[in-house]
């Protein structure tokens, strides 16, 4: 009852403070590139040299045609990058503005809610670069593309669930940022990025499947590498797991938020 | 009407005796017992119940670590209280530190707009005053500058004309009377003076009291994080600086 009426105000508070969330969300995706020549240019820039090069290296080590092959890997990197960079930096969110936090009551779920939608819309940035590459290799564009918004949105649900745990997590326990490194790393290799959902056998392939992260790869490269839309059975599957972990996430993060400022 | 209701209000602070726990800690204490323990709670206020109206120009007096700061920034919001309740009725100006929310990479004219909007004004608000804050601080030339290359003095004069620029039915004032050169400590002033005259309620920490005896009506002496006196005479103020001890459970 007490966490229904939280979860009331914590949303009218961030609706009162929408403006902040906005500075700080441009705050993180200016500030970047300020004094650059390209400027905010690099911000389309940087994936597709990014995504190139990675393409190029991986085309030629793995012996693959180039052209499948990026679009292959992107559709598996947008997603993978975005959910990795969302739970990663979200996690330091409170440290970085610890100044401002104890000068100033600002609702604290603006945050990691401004680290996320920043990388968010970093996210939908490359994927408007992948459409160029996709666009410049002349490779079909499916009309199931229209399902991109609804992956970007499940997959950012799911992201944030966890951004809020962790956020709050860190402040309490300042090994976890290190910690949440690590972590990423080994699931990156359990997540069908590189790799074909089906191509590994044997003694991981239990954790693959299990991998969450493994069905929300195959919303994004469903439409963008297969010309297909994703099965129902992963549209519900990636569906329950966001709004568990959303529901779970705020829900430790309402029931946390009062203590971070003593522990700051 | 603005008004402040502060009732049984108790704020704790764990201190811990050597460093922030780490995971490894957490785990290994889990199966500890919890004497011994790396942290103690402290209670920066016990109990404070405080209530104030319209017209009242509070000075809060008190030796350093008394609980003054933890009191006006539980006002604020920043800290929750462990206990008790706070109430405030009408528009509040914190003015705890200001400039807290400039970002060093950006440009006087954009922290305007982004310490304004923390400040809780819209951006319309903000682009209403945006000229005049600019004006009263004096740094024409270098808005567009980030402020990371200003002289410590721009700095400050635009923090304080920003955060002097709206009119709050509550003001809340920790030590901002400072800074600058003769001539803008002296328009300062006149500003803050102003901004005290139109608000409802000022509410301040002050180590200057002949500052707090001209500006205030009723004057609160906090001592250890309780209330131990509170009244609208300045004789408060004397016991105060006559370091007697302070009375048990005034009021």
């Amino acid at each position: 009852m007490t966490m229904a009426l939280d979860a009331k105000k914590s949303c009218r508070e961030t609706i009162l403070y929408r403006d902040v969330l906005w500075q700080l969300v441009r705050q993180q995706l200016v500030l970047r590139y300020r004094r650059t020549i390209f400027g905010y240019l690099w911000t389309l820039m940087n994936p597709i040299f990014m995504m190139s090069v990675t393409a190029i290296v991986f085309a030629n080590l793995f012996k693959q045609d180039l052209k499948t092959f990026s679009i292959f890997l992107f559709s598996g990197m947008i997603p993978w990058n975005c959910y990795s960079a969302i739970v990663t930096q979200s996690g330091t969110s409170f440290i970085y503005n610890e100044g401002l936090i104890k000068k100033i009551y600002l609702p604290k779920i603006i945050f990691p809610l401004s680290t996320s939608i920043g990388i968010l819309i970093d996210s939908l940035l490359s994927f408007v670069a992948l459409f160029f590459i996709m666009l410049a290799l002349g490779s079909q564009l499916s009309w199931t593309l229209i399902f991109i918004p609804v992956a970007f949105a499940l997959l950012f649900l799911f992201s944030l669930g966890i951004a809020f745990i962790l956020s709050v997590s860190t402040v309490f326990f300042r090994d976890l940022q290190h910690v949440i490194g690590i972590v990423m790393q080994a699931w990156f290799f359990l997540t069908p990025v590189f790799y074909k959902n089906n191509a590994i056998a044997g003694k991981v392939a239990w954790l693959i499947k299990l991998n969450p992260l493994t069905y929300y790869v195959e919303l994004f490269r469903c439409p963008l590498y297969l010309a297909k839309f994703p099965g129902i059975d992963v549209i519900i599957y990636t569906s329950a797991m966001s709004m568990l972990s959303i529901a779970i996430g705020w829900a430790f993060f309402l029931y946390h938020e009062k203590k971070i400022v003593f522990r700051l | 009407m603005s008004k402040i209701l502060i009732e049984d209000l108790m704020v704790n602070f764990r201190i811990y005796h050597d460093r922030s726990p780490s995971l490894k800690d957490y785990f290994s204490n889990l199966f500890k017992s919890k004497n011994g323990s790396a942290y103690s709670d402290f209670a920066a206020l016990k109990h404070v119940s405080l209530e104030i109206s319209p017209g009242q120009r509070v000075g809060i007096i008190g030796h350093n670590g008394a609980g003054k700061s933890t009191l006006l920034k539980a006002l604020c919001g920043i800290y929750p209280p462990t206990m008790g309740r706070i109430q405030l009725e009408g528009r509040v100006a914190p003015l705890l530190e200001i400039g807290a929310g400039f970002h060093p990479e950006y440009t006087g004219r954009e922290n305007i707009y982004l310490n304004g909007s923390i400040l809780g004004l819209k951006k319309k608000q903000i682009q209403a005053i945006e000229e005049q804050v600019i004006e009263f601080a004096e740094v024409e030339a270098f808005i567009d500058t980030p402020v990371k290359y200003y002289s410590t003095g721009m700095y400050m004069r635009l923090a304080f004309s920003l955060a002097t620029a709206t009119e709050p039915d509550i003001l809340i004032l920790d030590e901002v009377f400072a800074g600058g050169d003769a001539s803008f400590v002296e328009k300062a002033k006149n500003r803050m003076l102003n901004m005290i005259d139109k608000a409802e309620i000022m509410i301040m920490v002050s180590h200057d009291h002949n500052l707090i005896r001209t500006l205030c009506n009723r004057f609160v002496w906090v001592d250890h994080g309780r209330i131990v006196a509170d009244g609208d005479s300045e004789e408060i103020i004397d016991r105060y600086l006559s370091g007697s001890v302070p009375p048990l459970e005034g009021n």
